[in-house]
Parts: C-alpha cells; sequence; structure tokens
C-alpha cells in the first residue's frame, strides 16, 4: 500500500504508569499502521496492553498512565500534543470509539436519541431535522427501528445497546472507529450478528476498524490483519489468515492451541504454562520465554526485535534464525550441533 | 451409569416490579434432568435463560417454585436441620465465576481450605489438616507453599484452582460449577478444563460445568444439556448433541461459534433474548424459528426422547422430520 493509503500510523509508541512503587511500563515501543477501510485485529490476554495502546491511539489516557514517547499521525496529523480543544474537532467526526461496556459507556438518564443529539451538536449547528434524520439513518444502519432513539439505554438488550453504540460512532462517518472489546459482554449468537453488522457496514462506508479482543477466534473471518500482543509488546503482525495457518511466535501457536473447537476430532490441549508475567517485573530477554516451550538460553539473556519472517513481523530470535522445531532444517542448530 | 442427582419438573419465578406487580418472571420452568456419577455434566444457554437459577436451587440458595430435587433419592426439601444442610453443601459444593470475588482477601489461602476441614470434616484430627491441605492443593495442581500466600499474590488461574481446592477439601460427589473458566485468560482455560477432567477420573467427582462456550463444554463434557428462556431445548450425550441437533436453537447456537478452521456460516438471527415475564403457552423459540408451525404457538413443547438419551423439546423434531433450521 502506499503512503496516501495509510489512515494511522503509530510510532515507537509507549505509555508508562506512574505508581507510588516507580514507573510500569504498560505499552512499549509498538509501531504500526492502518489504511483506508483496513480492519486490524489486536489481541492479547488482560494485562497485555491492548487496551492502553487503544487509548494511548484515541489520546484518552488519564493519570496515572501517560505517554513516555511516540507519535500517532493520524491523516497526516499527529494527535499527540493536541490540546482536548483541537483533539474534539477530530473525535465523532474522523475519529470515534466504541467500549467494552455499552451500559457503561452510554448516559443512563439520557435517551439515545438525546445523546445522539450531543454528539451532532458538538459539530457544528444541525437542525433539528437534519438531527432526527441522521439519528434515524444511523440507528436503520445497525439495525435498529428508530423509535428506540426515544428508549433509554436500560430499556435496550445488550446486542441493541452495543449497536446504537456504534451507531453513534457513525453519526459522522467517521475514517476510523477504534472498538475496545465491543461484543464481549454478548451471547454468542448476538455476537455474530454484531460481527457480521461492523463488517457489512465497514463494506458499505469504507471506514478503517481497529478491533481489540482477547478471543482470536472471534475475528478470525472478520480482520485484514492481526497484531498479538504479550506483555506490552507486539509479538506478531501480518495478515490474519496466514497467522491463523501458519502462527509463527510460539505465544500465538500456543493461543491457537488453546482454544477447543466444536468441530473434528477431540484432542487433549495443553493450553500454555504458566501465567503472563507481572509488568512490574518483566523477565529478562524475550518477555515469553519463561513460558515457551522452545525458549533457549539466548532467549533468556537477548531481548529480540520484530523480525520480517515471510512477509509476517514476528518476536521471536529462533523464528528469525529459523531453529525452532517446525522450521524447515531445524534440527540443524546453526552452531552446526542437532536439537529436537 | 448411576444416578446422583435428579430435578423433576424443577420451576422457579421471581416476582417482578412493585409489591402491587403481579408481574412474574419465569426463570426456570418445568426443567427435568438427572446427573450420573463420575460425568461431567453441561449446562449451556444465553444469559438469562436460567442456567445459573437451576446452580442455584441445586446449591438451595433458593426454593423451588414447584417441582423436588432429588440428591441420592432423598428429596432436597426435607433437609431440616443445620446438620443435614452442612453435610449436603459439603457433598454439593459450588466454584463460582469470578475468583477474584471468592476468596476472602484478608485471610491466607490455607484459612479457607482448614475451615472447611473444621466445619465440614469433623472426624478429621487437627494435627492431620495440614497434610491434607497439602493434598488437596496437589491435586488441583497447586504446590504446597501457596498455602501460606494471599488471595493477593495468587494469578486468577491460581485463584480458581484455590476455589476448585476448597470444594475438593469437602470430599464432595457433585460439584456445581457457574462459568468457572469465563474470567481467565485464554492461555489459562485449557489447563483449569483438565483439571475437571481430572477430578472426574481420579476423584470421581460429578460436575455440573455451567458454560455459555459450547466449544469448551464438548472438550470436558459428557452430556450437554441446552437451555432457551428457562426451559430444556435439548440434551443429550455431548458428540450427539453436537454432530445431530435436532433443536433450532442448538442449530443457531452452534452456528454462531466463532471456529477459525471452518469457514464462516451466515447467521441471519440477531440474538435477541426472549422476554420471560407471564410467557403464553406454546415455545418460547418460535418468533426466532424459521419453521414455526401453528402447533408451536399453541402448545409448549416437551421433551421427548428422539435417539438414544437425546431428548428435543421440539414439535417439529418431534414429528419425525429432518430439523435444519440454521446451518453450521
Amino acid at each position: 500500500m502506499s503512503e496516501a493509503h495509510e489512515i494511522l500510523e503509530v510510532s515507537g509508541l509507549s505509555v508508562d504508569y506512574v505508581l507510588p512503587q516507580g514507573e510500569i511500563r504498560a505499552v512499549d515501543d509498538v509501531s504500526f499502521t492502518v489504511d483506508r477501510g483496513e480492519f486490524l485485529g489486536i489481541v492479547g490476554e488482560s494485562g497485555c496492553g491492548k487496551s492502553t495502546l487503544l487509548f494511548a491511539v484515541a489520546q484518552l489516557l488519564a493519570s496515572p498512565a501517560h505517554l513516555a514517547a511516540g507519535t500517532v499521525t493520524f491523516k497526516g496529523a499527529n494527535l499527540v500534543g493536541l490540546t482536548d480543544k483541537q483533539l474534539s474537532a477530530v473525535r465523532w467526526r474522523d475519529l470515534s470509539v466504541v467500549m467494552q461496556s455499552a451500559m457503561n459507556a452510554l448516559n443512563p438518564v439520557k435517551s439515545i436519541g438525546a445523546q445522539f443529539k450531543d454528539a451532532l451538536q458538538a459539530h457544528g449547528k444541525p437542525s433539528k431535522q437534519e438531527i432526527a434524520t441522521r439519528s434515524a439513518e444511523v440507528m436503520r444502519m445497525v439495525g435498529i427501528d428508530p423509535v428506540h432513539l426515544k428508549s433509554y439505554p436500560h430499556q435496550l438488550s445488550g446486542g441493541m445497546r452495543q449497536r446504537s453504540m456504534i451507531a453513534m460512532a457513525m453519526l459522522f462517518t467517521p475514517d476510523l472507529i477504534i472498538m475496545d472489546e465491543p461484543t464481549s459482554a454478548l451471547d454468542v449468537v448476538a455476537q455474530r450478528a454484531l460481527m457480521m453488522q461492523i463488517k457489512e457496514l465497514q463494506q458499505t462506508y469504507g471506514f478503517a476498524v481497529i478491533f481489540v479482543t482477547h478471543d482470536m477466534s472471534l475475528i478470525s473471518h472478520f480482520s485484514d490483519r492481526l497484531m498479538v500482543m504479550y506483555a506490552g509488546q507486539i509479538d506478531e503482525l501480518g495478515a490474519t489468515r496466514t497467522i491463523f495457518d501458519r502462527p509463527l511466535h510460539p505465544y500465538t501457536q500456543g493461543l491457537l492451541e488453546a482454544f477447543p473447537s466444536i468441530h473434528g476430532p477431540r484432542v487433549p490441549l495443553k493450553g500454555i504454562p504458566g501465567n503472563p508475567p507481572d509488568m512490574a517485573l518483566v523477565p529478562a530477554g524475550c518477555r515469553f520465554h519463561p513460558r515457551c516451550p522452545h525458549a533457549i538460553e539466548r532467549c533468556t539473556a537477548i531481548a529480540p526485535d520484530l523480525y520480517p519472517v515471510d512477509g509476517d513481523l514476528v518476536r521471536c530470535l529462533r523464528r528469525k534464525d529459523g531453529t525452532l522445531p517446525d522450521d524447515p532444517g531445524a534440527h540443524l542448530a546453526q552452531d552446526g550441533s542437532v536439537t529436537l | 451409569m448411576t444416578e446422583l442427582l435428579r430435578a423433576e419438573h424443577l420451576t422457579r419465578h421471581f416476582k417482578i416490579g412493585g409489591i402491587m406487580s403481579r408481574r412474574t418472571l419465569h426463570a426456570v420452568d418445568d426443567v427435568t434432568f438427572s446427573i450420573g456419577e463420575r460425568e461431567i455434566v453441561a449446562l449451556a444457554g444465553e444469559s438469562g435463560s436460567g442456567k445459573s437459577t437451576i446452580a442455584r436451587v441445586l446449591a438451595r440458595v433458593y426454593k423451588p417454585t414447584s417441582g423436588e430435587v432429588y440428591f441420592e433419592d432423598k428429596p432436597l426439601s426435607a433437609i431440616r436441620s443445620r446438620r443435614d444442610g452442612l453435610r449436603y453443601s459439603s457433598l454439593v459444593p459450588m466454584v463460582f465465576q469470578d475468583p477474584f470475588a471468592s476468596i476472602n482477601p484478608v485471610f491466607r489461602v490455607q484459612h479457607g481450605i482448614l475451615r472447611i476441614f473444621k466445619l465440614h470434616r469433623p472426624e478429621l484430627p487437627a494435627r492431620q489438616r495440614p497434610e491434607e491441605a497439602a493434598r488437596v492443593f496437589g491435586v488441583v495442581g497447586l504446590s504446597t507453599d501457596m498455602l501460606q500466600r494471599f488471595p493477593y499474590e495468587l494469578s486468577g488461574g491460581q485463584r480458581q484452582r484455590v476455589g476448585f481446592a476448597q470444594a475438593l477439601a469437602m470430599r464432595p460427589k457433585l460439584i456445581l460449577a457457574d462459568e468457572p473458566v469465563s474470567m481467565l485468560d485464554v492461555s489459562i482455560r485449557i489447563g483449569l478444563l483438565n483439571l475437571m477432567a481430572k477430578l472426574r477420573d481420579e476423584e470421581g467427582v460429578s460436575i455440573l460445568y455451567i458454560t455459555h462456550d459450547i466449544a469448551s463444554a464438548r472438550y470436558v463434557a459428557d452430556r450437554l444439556i441446552v437451555m432457551y428462556a428457562g426451559q430444556i431445548a435439548e440434551s443429550g450425550p455431548i458428540e450427539d448433541v453436537l454432530t445431530t441437533p435436532k433443536h433450532p436453537y442448538t442449530q443457531l447456537l452452534l452456528s454462531a461459534v466463532p471456529d477459525p478452521m471452518a469457514p464462516l456460516s451466515q447467521v441471519t438471527d440477531r440474538g435477541e433474548p426472549p422476554k420471560v415475564v407471564d410467557p403464553a403457552p406454546g415455545c418460547r423459540f418460535r418468533w426466532r424459528c424459521p419453521l414455526a408451525i401453528e402447533e408451536c404457538s399453541a402448545v409448549t413443547p416437551v421433551p421427548a426422547e428422539l435417539l438414544p438419551g437425546h431428548e428435543v423439546a421440539c414439535h417439529v423434531a418431534q414429528t419425525g422430520a429432518d430439523v435444519r433450521a440454521f446451518a453450521s
């Protein structure tokens, strides 16, 4: 893709939490781009920094979190360092955010329609008629009867609340919608319906989506590219289908093997041993090495970079060298000794 | 298989609204099922389908509105004394969804276990308690030194193992596990599911595994009960139900399970949950069902055995028709 297609460029982004016991780096040197109309999935376990990253991109960080380094270039302008006033010109209009819990994100004492009106009036002076028309329009887009503009959040089901959040995010047909686990409170059927809806809207209106989730299988059919995060860093970044078919990082492999399936034979699964690290005590070397079945001594000492391998980016020393057990020729380590 | 617990026509209603309100929420309606010895039964369904209400009735938190639960052929309504009540709760303990809220944060982890020995196993001499606690911790895969830790020092997966250790300390016959892995990280879940299978295979415990995650149910359970709007839609040996689902709702549920390795099935259903406040007779799934016939809006379907051990509450399926409401 050429530069002109890039709508968002995040470069060297780091976020620190300033706590009494010291600073904790929750997001560490993250760089990625999002193209116009692209669907980028970000997956990782709790505490891996995926939500913090998202907040940093949307410039929503609040104390004790603060941006330690990096730039967020959205449509050619760096969002970092902008004042709230400057940011509010961008928010809703060009970039909107859908939060995890619609129950908490919607104002419980205002009707849905009144909240839409607030957002619309934040950018310009639309007439009553314009507000009514646009509000009804976005409600229809997400498949809710516009009569529910008069409803209060508690009168709607969980799925409808999430869909009205998405409707609100689309009031100005932004170029980028950031979504933080918008489906995690829903049942599988409602979840699938919402995913199909998001994809359909995206194809119709051409906005880009950054979708954060802990459930890799959920976005397997919907995202174009996938970013796997572990302990505040990108572990793997590549085309979604490729990652599912041929995961390069041992952590991604472990995650994929941790999902039981409803199809195929019932096979015993192992998951990943151990627990995600405490971000105050990040392991030296590769951050995944204490849990990695393929870790060798080098992994405990050298912190790996993101290396390009087969068109993807992967943070694994052994993958870079081609010495992971599933690599061709892996039994021959670099020094010529044979490992199994 | 020897039957351990049997629920017959179990019904639990809740009054809702103000004191003048006559509206009733039918959380569980006329539900009959059994759990055998050394069996993991998965109870699946969407939120509000009555799964947790059933667990709470089985744990004697709620009294049933009507119907009866038999444990080892004795009715729960016959439990009167505190002693019998304690005995039952030690045979049928619960493991909760949130491991961060279900362990007392001000005591060391061993406190809960030792207290269980004191309350529920008075025959165990006090000096043997630490040894037994260490044994129980070993079974759930925790090291003995964890006993001295405080809950905040443990990860979510370790805390949930403590939850199972507390249940196991009572020498239970049936563990009621209400969404025990849904709050844990994906990489940790499998370990807990493997632990549940181990408890069944090595300790001979039965488990009622309440979940909305069909794939994890298939991984550990022997039998599956699918709930919809307070009633059982379908039940049977889990592989049978998953390979030949007969109820349209089960088919819908299966078609919506995300599976990266399978092609994406088209689901048109919106996933709107049903209202179960003062429901009229008839099938509660009929508004979402593409196959609904006239009978469905008049008569509430009752589960009938269509294949060995495989019961379905659907008028269309019971006519012998090949039900294909939603492709998976």
